[in-house]
């Protein structure tokens, strides 16, 4: 690592008004920064230590669940009411890293950790995400891990976050705190497309702070579930993920928000395949129609073609379960 | 009856010293005014570099030197015997063998000002497009010549007649992926220079090589160089051979007059080390109706480097296992652009997993149980050398499993089994590795005034026990209690050990340990029967017993001395230094039995039960020989479902050099492990009946995993890792 | 370090312009509030098991790197540096974290429990007597990380089955294979300490 300043901010106001500052970078729980800075991906001449400041809680009101953007991600994972009224959100933080990791990583950090794709994470390889321009070496080179929907001819990458894609599916909005005031980004626009500037990741301005996360209560969140594959047991980020809430009568799908993680370049909202659940019956052959919206657009490459039925696997597993719950 | 040393399951003597904190690893040695080395590794795979701009890292804070081949001392390149492998020295030219060689060494005074120094070396090549996909260049296979570890064409009997004469006849092509070792304890130098002396802490298999390499490579006497390793942080033999990093530490820390730490980071580790080359293996077994084996053919082609052709996964169960009279193991080489292989734990994985799979095919083939088929060519000799193995009880192995898993209760047909919400598969296959056929080594036992014995050899503790079967051996011999017998390793001022590798610590440093013991006893033993005051005044030598401590008279035990009566009166200690002996080799076998649960929608493979029976001859310690067991049934977990090193094929760089992208099993991977021994003496171990046993049970887990997938699903996956995208692809 | 050889203060100066070449950029925000920002280096103090350990530190040092090479407290390891191995797991206020993943400077005021503040003189930890009883490692060298995640995971209530401890201790890889032994001590260590 580079040499840097440090900061310890006791005030988001503060906090924010040396972020103006292009050379600072925010620092919470570090468990993704340090690693970018250790490996040279990123560089910054000042580190603003945000995590004493008092953004912490959790709490219920007015419909909403808020989630303090600097609560941890164990501490959120096992809280009563996200246990009980947004399960799928308990079960994707519990579905993330190590207990450890879980400890120190806080809800804004998770949702800003950045891509695995080992060719952004090598300063010394191509990358367009790194280096605008510098070329990708997944599109023709080793793309096991990398995007089917959603990419671009200048970026393939996946986004790893478990919680982002449960937040997606729930429908949150990301607070915020800038020297233009506070405001509020849905999720659905939280993350930017790669098109063809991959290095542009999300809404967020220079030195914007992440203040908190608020999601909805609602009944269709209360029946909610997260199915996280694999390639070992545990510790280890998604090869794919489904985040789901379905609210049946009877057999009927009346409501329906899905959400996928490990199969585009930011948490992957699919209307199609919801639409394809609502106003069915859940059974086999609505499950299959559900997938195969799903995959409509999908453009794999050489090694990540098995992700396309895989996630359709995943989706008719996890429906499986809300049909077998009933 | 005197309480026997050996056999017992006792706790690890350096057990306390772990669980504080308190054992030394390498990287915690304590050395005064230590400065901080980081390595510069190639971004290219192939080629020369041009030019090196050290300016910038020169002139940061803290930086005491910036290392190039323009500037770094010229150093003799030290020869394989000292198991110095690699061909040629990095940073003594600009040309590039392989991504990830070092190319320059920033030294520093703290270790996060080496590394920002690093950061600003700026290195300019002029790359070539390199060659690193096996596949591709199968057309330049070659034969290299032979080795230590065999012919690389092996040739008995008639293979086409063979496979002429067969009833059956199994042709499979088996695939095995690039894997790393991944000790957790990343390789580490610390090297000190007082004048002419250098003191190296290493972290090493071997402390003799490294002392040998660095004697070659900076023309010192043996006297000059000292290495010490008093713990090692695993190996699995990463740290088995002597590799470059270790003497450009210490030619750094000459230059720069200061000690010199170098810690390679977990990436610099994928390619420092060596790995366990990606195999392509083809295989044709004949067996007659009965299932005897009429003929193996098996050819293994392997990646090797530009500058190396070592070929390390040895065909060896093909040729010494199975009674079969017609054999041929072809083993061929592919040179690529890519560091070169070597040792990994058990390296002759990759060849036991085609050769114990390919037989489960065949016993499919035959309508033979696979359990009964290996029992059909179950032989007492070694096929290859036609000697007999000194003991082997692999029947009773195969029997005592079956009747452990539940092998009965198994419905040979494929999919046939099923739980809840998944497939289950039962597989087995044969555990077997050679074990020692190595140098042999010395020991020092002493036996002080106060009657109890220091013994030291300079060998190592990987984690296998060393520490404490050795101690367990000298007390036995001795007839001392453990706590009157103290062991120390790791330094090369001890007598001269063979490296903690091939299976080899109990028959070479072990049998040393005895041999020194012995003499040393029979001294202990003259002083009391030539004494006029001894209870044994008289006695032979030959009548003379000993244990719990004491020396008596074997006829009539009440008739005793204790060792602290006898050396009180000698008033001086005995000191007895074994001559090195080669070490037999052995092999040491046994019976695995899996049982593995396939997700039929998302493909994904569990391992849910292991059975694994072996016999190593007699079982010094039951503790430490079942951790080895279970250790190796893990890597085995790991070796065929989710460990493979990626390349990319246009760069020639490894994509997963890290503990995330490359998946080595965690806790939860892992089910409960059921070990047992058969655990009778052999006679031919000059280390009291034991054998080596290292390596031996990680082979055979592998193919039982894969069978067991087969026996799950219909399919077999014959390309590992077995990973969901391979199960689905085959169940869809 | 030679902090007390004043021309080497002075290429600490320098060597912060030969960064900012790097980055392009000067080391300073010219903001009021940074005036209290950590430059180079600064005198932190750390408590560990118990001991208030007093150093100069650059911000950029690991809390991990502080324990090792400042402190002297080697019995934390290094397996990766990338909070991929767990070897490196200490305790702080009673939580279990990967000390590669975080700065010292960070965990001022906070109690931090290492391997060397598990036993009580010669008296183990149960944790620590049963991974001896249960052979519970080999090398030695992912042994104290996963002590300490052990100890967490003891103390969080995750030992109610061998499948919830496989879970809660699959943070801390060990490549011996130690792991059913692992879990094995994980149980009686918790039977012991309820």
């Amino acid at each position: 690592m580079d040499a840097f300043a440090y900061t310890r901010a006791d005030q988001p106001e503060r906090a924010v008004r040396l972020a103006a500052d292009p050379r600072a970078r925010y620092i919470a729980g570090g468990t993704d920064l340090l690693n970018l800075m250790k490996d040279g991906v990123q560089r910054h001449d000042h580190l603003i230590d945000i995590s004493a400041l008092p953004l912490a809680d959790v709490r219920e009101s007015g419909g909403r669940i808020r989630l303090g953007a600097l609560s941890r991600m164990s501490d959120v994972a096992v809280h009563q009411a996200v246990r009980r009224r947004l399960p799928v959100l308990s079960q994707a933080l519990l579905a993330g890293a190590s207990p450890q990791v879980r400890n120190m990583a806080s809800l804004g950090g998770n949702l800003l950790q950045r891509t695995r794709c080992w060719y952004f994470r090598d300063p010394t390889m191509p990358c367009n995400r790194r280096e605008p321009g510098s070329g990708c070496p997944a599109l023709d080179g080793l793309n096991r891990w990398h995007a089917i929907v959603g990419g671009s001819d200048h970026c393939i990458a996946v986004h790893p976050s478990d919680l982002a894609v449960a937040l997606t599916a729930l429908d949150a909005t990301v607070r915020t705190l800038s020297a233009e005031g506070p405001r509020e980004i849905p999720m659905a626009g939280f993350y930017l497309p790669p098109g063809d500037t991959p290095h542009l990741e999300t809404a967020l301005r220079q030195g914007e702070l992440i203040t908190g996360i608020d999601v909805p209560v609602t009944e269709l969140a209360a029946g909610s579930t997260y199915l996280k594959v694999r390639d070992r047991a545990t510790f280890e980020f998604a090869v794919v993920s489904v985040a789901a809430l379905v609210r049946l009568r009877g057999e009927e799908v009346r409501e329906a928000r899905l959400a996928f993680g490990g199969i585009a370049p930011r948490p992957w909202r699919s209307e199609a395949a919801e639409q394809a659940l609502i106003g069915r019956p859940l059974n086999a052959a609505t499950i299959e129609a559900a997938g195969a919206a799903l995959v409509r657009d999908a453009r794999p490459r050489a090694h990540n073609a098995f992700k396309v039925p895989l996630v359709q696997r995943a989706l008719s597993d996890i429906l499986g379960q809300f049909g077998r719950n009933r | 009856m005197t309480e026997s040393q050996v056999g017992r399951p006792v706790s690890r003597v350096d057990g306390v010293a772990k669980v504080t904190g308190a054992a030394r690893y390498a990287a915690d040695a304590e050395v005064r005014g230590v400065t901080h080395a980081v390595l510069v590794m190639s971004t290219v795979a192939r080629g020369r570099v041009t030019a090196v701009d050290t300016a910038g890292a020169s002139a940061a804070p803290g930086v005491l030197g910036v290392f190039t081949h323009q500037n770094l001392a010229r150093l003799a390149l030290p020869s394989p015997a000292v198991a110095f492998l690699k061909r040629f020295l990095p940073v003594q030219d600009d040309l590039i063998r392989h991504a990830g060689q070092p190319v320059a060494i920033v030294v520093a005074d703290t270790l996060e000002r080496a590394q920002q120094a690093s950061g600003l070396v700026g290195v300019s090549y002029r790359a070539e497009p390199p060659r690193v996909v096996l596949a591709d260049d199968m057309g330049e296979a070659y034969i290299p010549p032979q080795t230590n570890d065999g012919a690389n064409d092996y040739v008995r009997g008639d293979v086409a007649a063979g496979l002429a004469a067969a009833h059956a006849v199994a042709e499979t092509t088996y695939t095995t992926p690039m894997q790393h070792h991944n000790a957790l304890e990343p390789s580490v130098t610390v090297a000190a220079w007082d004048g002419d002396r250098l003191t190296v802490h290493e972290s090493t298999q071997g402390i003799s090589n490294t002392q040998n390499a660095l004697m070659q490579a900076f023309g010192l006497a043996r006297e000059n160089v000292r290495v010490l390793s008093p713990y090692l942080g695993g190996g699995f033999g990463a740290k088995g051979p002597v590799w470059p990093h270790t003497v450009l530490t210490a030619a750094v820390a000459r230059q720069v007059g200061r000690p010199v730490k170098l810690v390679l980071t977990r990436a610099q580790a994928y390619t420092s080390n060596g790995h366990r080359a990606e195999t392509h293996q083809v295989l044709r077994v004949g067996a007659a109706r009965d299932g005897r084996l009429t003929a193996i053919q098996h050819t293994v082609t392997q990646q090797v480097s530009r500058t190396e052709d070592a070929l390390l996964n040895s065909s060896e169960p093909t040729r010494i296992l199975y009674a079969c009279p017609n054999v041929r193991s072809t083993q061929q080489a592919v040179r690529l652009d890519l560091p070169m292989g070597s040792f990994v734990r058990s390296p002759e994985t990759a060849t036991s997993h085609a050769l114990e799979s390919t037989l489960d095919e065949l016993s499919y083939t035959l309508g033979l149980d696979p359990v009964e088929l290996r029992v059909r060519n179950w032989s007492a000799t070694n096929q290859e050398s036609g000697e007999r193995h000194g003991s082997s009880y692999l029947r009773e192995c195969y029997e005592r499993g079956a009747e452990r898993f539940g092998w009965s209760r198994r419905d040979p047909r494929p999919g046939s089994m099923r739980d809840r919400d998944g497939l289950i598969g039962w597989g087995m296959a044969t555990a077997a590795h050679t074990a020692g056929g190595r140098p042999g080594s010395s020991a020092t036992v002493t036996i002080g005034v106060d009657g109890t014995a220091r013994i030291r050899s300079g060998t190592q503790d990987l984690g296998t026990g060393t520490y404490t079967v050795m101690r367990q051996l000298g007390a036995e011999v001795l007839g001392l209690r453990l706590r009157g017998v103290r062991f120390d390793l790791g330094d090369s001022a001890f007598p001269a050990a063979f490296a903690s590798a091939a299976s080899a610590t109990v028959p070479s440093v072990g049998a040393g340990v005895v041999r020194a013991a012995t003499a040393a006893r029979d001294r202990v033993i003259a002083l009391a029967v030539a004494d006029p005051d001894s209870p044994l005044h008289g006695a032979a030598p030959d009548q003379v017993s000993v244990g719990d401590g004491d020396l008596f008279l074997t006829e009539r035990p009440s008739r005793r001395v204790g060792y602290r009566q006898v050396m009180r009166r000698h008033g001086r200690l005995i000191e007895v230094t074994s001559e090195a002996v080669f070490a037999p080799m052995g092999y040491s076998v046994g019976a695995t039995f899996v049982e593995v649960h396939v997700d039929p929608v998302l493909g994904r493979v569990q391992v849910r039960r292991m059975v694994g029976v072996f016999d190593c001859g007699r079982v010094l310690n039951h503790r430490t020989a079942r951790s080895q067991a279970i250790g190796g049934a893990i890597w085995a977990i790991g070796f065929t479902l989710s460990e493979h090193t990626l390349v990319d094929p246009n760069l020639g760089r490894i994509v997963t050099p890290n503990l995330s992208g490359y998946l080595v099993p965690v806790n939860a991977d892992v089910p409960d492990i059921d070990v047992s021994f058969i655990d009778k003496p052999d006679p031919s171990s000059p280390a009291l009946g034991a054998r080596g046993f290292g390596e031996t049970p990680m082979t055979g887990v592998t193919a039982a995993i894969g069978n067991a997938v087969y026996h799950a699903t219909g399919h077999r996956i014959r390309d590992l890792p077995i990973t969901q995208d391979k199960i689905i692809a085959a169940l869809s | 370090m030679s902090e007390e050889d004043p021309t080497r203060r002075t290429v600490i100066k320098v060597g912060a312009a030969v960064a900012a070449v790097a980055t392009a950029a000067p080391a300073l925000p010219d903001v009021a509030e940074a005036k209290a920002a950590v430059t180079d280096t600064a005198r932190i103090s750390l408590k560990v098991n118990g001991v208030t350990h007093r150093q100069e530190l650059e911000a950029r040092v690991t809390l991990l790197d502080a324990l090792r090479e400042r402190i002297g407290l080697t019995g934390t390891k290094k397996g990766c540096d990338r909070g991929e191995c767990g070897a490196c797991t200490v305790l702080v206020d009673g939580r279990r974290i990967k000390s590669c993943l975080t700065l010292a400077v960070m965990q001022q005021g906070r109690e931090i429990t290492t391997v060397e503040g598990l036993a009580r003189g010669d008296a183990l930890h149960p944790v620590q007597a049963a991974f001896i009883r249960n052979d519970g490692f080999q090398c030695g060298f992912c042994t104290p990380g996963q002590l300490m995640s052990a100890v967490a995971c003891v103390h969080e209530g995750h030992t109610g089955s061998d499948d919830e401890i496989r879970e809660w201790m699959s943070g801390n890889l060990c490549r011996c294979g130690c792991y059913p032994n692992i879990v094995a001590s994980v149980r009686q260590a918790a039977k012991e300490m309820s």
